[in-house]
């Protein structure tokens, strides 16, 4: 019988081993797919480089460009080397760029680019938010990855000189501590680089108007107008979602009121971490009391981005956080579909007290760690740095930003206007879609940002209204916000260590007070944790960086 | 080595086809255990898994002692445990009564029906999850039908388990019982002959017969199931799991996730925890087979 069985047991098992095979089989070909797909893209964009080889003038100097595909941009064309203004400046300053565009968004482009690294298989020029990368650039060129652009910049690059020179404060960020420059920037700054801040709370004004309220300046009045339409309307006012959870370090809710910043932020020129501050408590405390009381979205943790999109394009909902461009431009159109009436408007951002001036507001720094880095493997830097700091020069600024004068924008009383071909696109391209297809200006590439392509991609009353309601204390943001600090590599590992537990502590313990399953006390307890997990040694790297940032 | 030869060239055939699989297997299994050594390393990119220096067991001594640690196993283990309790049995069960069934067609409407969940991606399935057990989802109506109170099924913690496994039981059912189905066909229709003719009715057959020529799989896919025992996918735990769920829902695989791909890329660390993982399974799946042998003869080896 044993024996048997036995038998029987090697068949059996030798029918898993095939159904496992098969299972292998199958994952490996999705595996291999991906794989397809990649190099078909790749072949595709070499294709299209090879193509327009013959047009490009004879002798161009041939680049690699590394760079994620911002999403816009993806939606209409396949590589960099469809976009018009692109050609444009290839033929202007006489170069031939191939670009290579990681697939996926998020953690698929921050895990092929440390395999890009660690395979040593390296493009002549990486464009990319250099926050995604640990340990930052310091550290690649420490590894040999990239090479300083200093002298390449003092000798090739008149306009970034210029620039930097103007600028000491622009020059501090972009520059790392021992005064090495590593990334050729993307900057706002100048007459036309003033917009910084692009987002906030935005409400139905037209439920204000209809209940006859006041647009909420203080926590207090917050409280009542969202406590009214819940009591008119029926609905939980307030709704956010899981990618911004409230009083995260990723939220954009109501802790700036309360005097604090959403993890690290400046206390004078003293470093501090806002859970471990009293206020946080006070905080916690208010959210909580919302949350009871039926005024935030009960679903708040587990909404995505489309679901808080359909809530406050559909009335589920009456006030979130919202940008200009994506938010109020995609919600408003979707509810005046069904409410002809209705109507969103930007609200400042929230204080204590009445009279007191916001200072935690959503305002990017004039350069926010990103723009163009210069790998080992480039033989030709100094062609490389002349055609970057061309975007810099008067027509190469109103060549990315704009694009071809008579084609997609045209002077009038010397100020740039789209065309229709952007403003009204045949195709029926959305705005953000129809400039991405023919420049770069709505998302952050190399160069310099331009605010009257703001006034024109807001293309709504509301938007342009919320632009200067949004920027009206945007300086405040500058004394307690923590500048681009650079940590050191060492640093830079021993701080992603201690904050990646930290992190996790803090979602968990601050969504379950706030929701109600763990009482305010406990948050007590949890800076304990905090201290357990080592986050005075975060502070202290934090607080280093910063006074470097100062000497620089 | 002369008889190697001879069987070699006898069984010319067989060899050649399993090679592929023995290829498999050396390439992408056995071949990347030797990555696992930056477990013991502090591993950075651009110094390379032979160059970057050895810290010792220092990975594994910061997951102990990670606040972290007992929670995770805790989850995967009676996430483990509850799959292998409630989501077991259920193929075995249905592939019995699939057997019973005389009428072909019906049998295999069930069966394709049964089948389909397993054959929709899983991102696809997890996004059913959330739309089901939403606010407005079919699950809270039923609830509320039955006198509950709507809610976010999965944005409270005591759900999650529940749902995970319960989920992951209607998504393999089918698929699962193809196996049993299999073994089914293989008992001896004369057994069932001379039952009927002993007079044993459906049950005493089912009792006597079929479950007895079911338990060699059973006893197989068991130990193998145990040895997976630390194993929970990150991918739909991840898809379906939010902060306020983190303490019933993070497991080991999704820990190593966050530490290593999402947020912290550390490698080193997550190789070490991926290590652990591996070493329990490997300790378990030996536990299991010498326990089965000893008390039912049936073993994988």
């Amino acid at each position: 019988m044993g024996k048997q069985f036995r038998n029987k047991s090697i068949l059996l098992l030798a029918i898993i081993m095939v159904f496992s095979v098969m299972a292998a089989a199958c994952s490996g070909n999705e595996g291999s797919n991906k794989g397809n797909n990649a190099s078909d893209a790749n072949a595709s964009g070499t294709n299209a480089a090879a193509n327009k080889e013959s047009e490009a003038p004879a002798g161009a100097t041939e680049l690699s460009l590394w760079t994620p595909l911002n999403p816009n941009a993806s939606a209409i064309v396949k590589s960099l080397s469809d976009v018009l203004m692109v050609q444009e400046w290839e033929k202007k300053t006489n170069v031939k760029f191939s670009f290579e565009h990681p697939t996926g968004a998020g953690a698929d482009v921050v895990q092929q680019f440390g395999v890009m690294v660690a395979s040593n298989d390296l493009p002549d020029i990486i464009v990319w938010g250099t926050n995604n990368i640990q340990g930052g650039p310091s550290k690649l060129f420490q590894d040999g990855t990239i090479i300083k652009l200093n002298e390449l910049i003092d000798e090739h690059a008149p306009n970034l000189k210029k620039i930097l020179d103007e600028n000491p404060d622009v020059a501090r960020q972009v520059k790392a501590d021992n005064g090495d420059i590593y990334v050729f920037p993307h900057l706002r700054v100048g007459e036309y680089g003033k917009y910084k801040t692009f987002a906030g709370q935005v409400i139905r004004q037209d439920w204000l108007d209809e209940l006859g309220l006041q647009q909420p300046e203080t926590i207090d009045e917050w409280e009542n107008v969202l406590r009214t339409i819940k009591e008119k309307k029926g609905i939980a006012p307030y709704t956010s979602e899981k990618g911004t959870l409230l009083g995260t370090k990723s939220s954009y809710d109501f802790m700036g009121a309360y005097g604090l910043g959403k993890e690290f932020y400046l206390n004078g020129s003293s470093v501090v971490y806002s859970p471990l501050q009293p206020e946080f408590k006070t905080y916690l405390a208010k959210m909580q009391q919302w949350y009871k009381e039926g005024l935030i979205d009960p679903d708040y943790a587990t909404n995505d981005g489309k679901a808080k999109d359909a809530k406050m394009s559909s009335g589920k909902a009456a006030a979130s956080f919202g940008y200009i461009g994506g938010s109020i431009g995609t919600w408003l159109p979707a509810l005046q579909q069904s409410e002809p009436n209705a109507m969103l408007s930007a609200v400042q951002y929230p204080v204590l007290n009445k009279g007191d001036e916001p200072r935690f507001t959503e305002t990017s720094w004039a350069y926010a760690n990103q723009g163009a880095m210069l790998t080992s493997a480039n033989e030709n830097p100094a062609e490389t740095i002349k055609a970057l700091d061309y975007l810099l020069s008067e027509e190469g600024h109103m060549l990315k930003n704009f694009g071809v004068e008579g084609t997609t924008y045209t002077l009038a009383d010397n100020q740039p206007v789209y065309t229709d071909l952007i403003l009204k696109n045949p195709d029926g391209l959305p705005i953000g879609q129809a400039m991405a297809k023919y420049f770069i200006a709505n998302y952050a590439f190399v160069g310099t940002d331009d605010d009257r392509y703001n006034e024109q991609y807001y293309a709504l009353d509301t938007q342009k209204e919320a632009a200067k309601k949004y920027a009206e204390f945007a300086d405040n943001a500058a004394t307690v916000l923590i500048p681009p600090v650079s940590l050191t590599p060492e640093e830079a590992d021993e701080f992603g260590k201690i904050m990646t537990d930290i992190n996790t502590y803090r979602d968990e313990i601050v969504t379950q007070i706030i929701m109600g399953s763990a009482s305010v006390d406990d948050i007590d307890g949890a800076v304990e944790q905090f201290k357990k997990m080592g986050i005075e040694r975060a502070i202290e790297i934090q607080q280093a960086a910063y006074d470097r940032f100062n000497k620089r | 080595m002369q008889k190697l030869m001879q069987d070699l060239s006898r069984n010319k055939a067989i060899y050649l086809m399993v090679l592929p699989m023995v290829l498999y297997y050396v390439i992408f299994k056995y071949f990347p255990m030797y990555g696992s050594i930056i477990a013991f390393k502090d591993f950075s990119v651009s110094k390379g898994i032979l160059g970057s220096p050895w810290t010792g067991l220092e990975n594994f001594q910061a997951f102990f002692d990670s606040i972290y640690f007992w929670r995770v196993i805790r989850n995967t283990l009676l996430i483990s445990v509850y799959q292998l309790v409630f989501g077991f049995p259920a193929p075995i069960i249905l592939a019995i009564l699939l057997n019973e069934i005389r009428k072909k067609t019906f049998k295999s409407i069930v069966q394709t029906v049964s089948y389909l969940p397993h054959f929709i991606s899983l991102v696809v399935i997890c996004g059913l999850i959330l739309d089901f057990t939403s606010r407005d989802g079919i699950v809270s109506t039923i609830i509320e039908w039955l006198g509950g109170e709507r809610s976010t099924l999965l944005g409270s913690a005591d759900n999650f388990r529940s749902i995970f496994v319960t989920s992951g039981i209607w998504q393999e059912l089918g698929w699962s019982s193809i196996i049993f189905l299999a073994a089914l066909s293989g008992i001896n229709p004369e057994l069932y002959e001379a039952a009927r003719v002993d007079g044993a009715g459906r049950f005493r057959q089912m009792w006597s017969i079929t479950l007895p020529g079911l338990v060699p799989i059973i006893m197989i896919l068991l130990i193998l199931r145990i040895g997976g025992m630390m194993d929970i996918g990150f991918e739909k735990i991840i898809l379906l799991y939010n902060p306020n769920t983190y303490e019933t829902a993070d497991v080991i695989s999704s820990f190593v996730y966050r530490k290593g791909i999402a947020e912290g890329q550390d490698y080193s660390f997550t190789s070490a925890v991926g290590l652990f993982q591996a070493v329990i399974n490997f300790v378990l799946l030996i536990g299991a087979n010498w326990f089965s042998r000893r008390v039912s003869g049936n073993r994988l080896w």
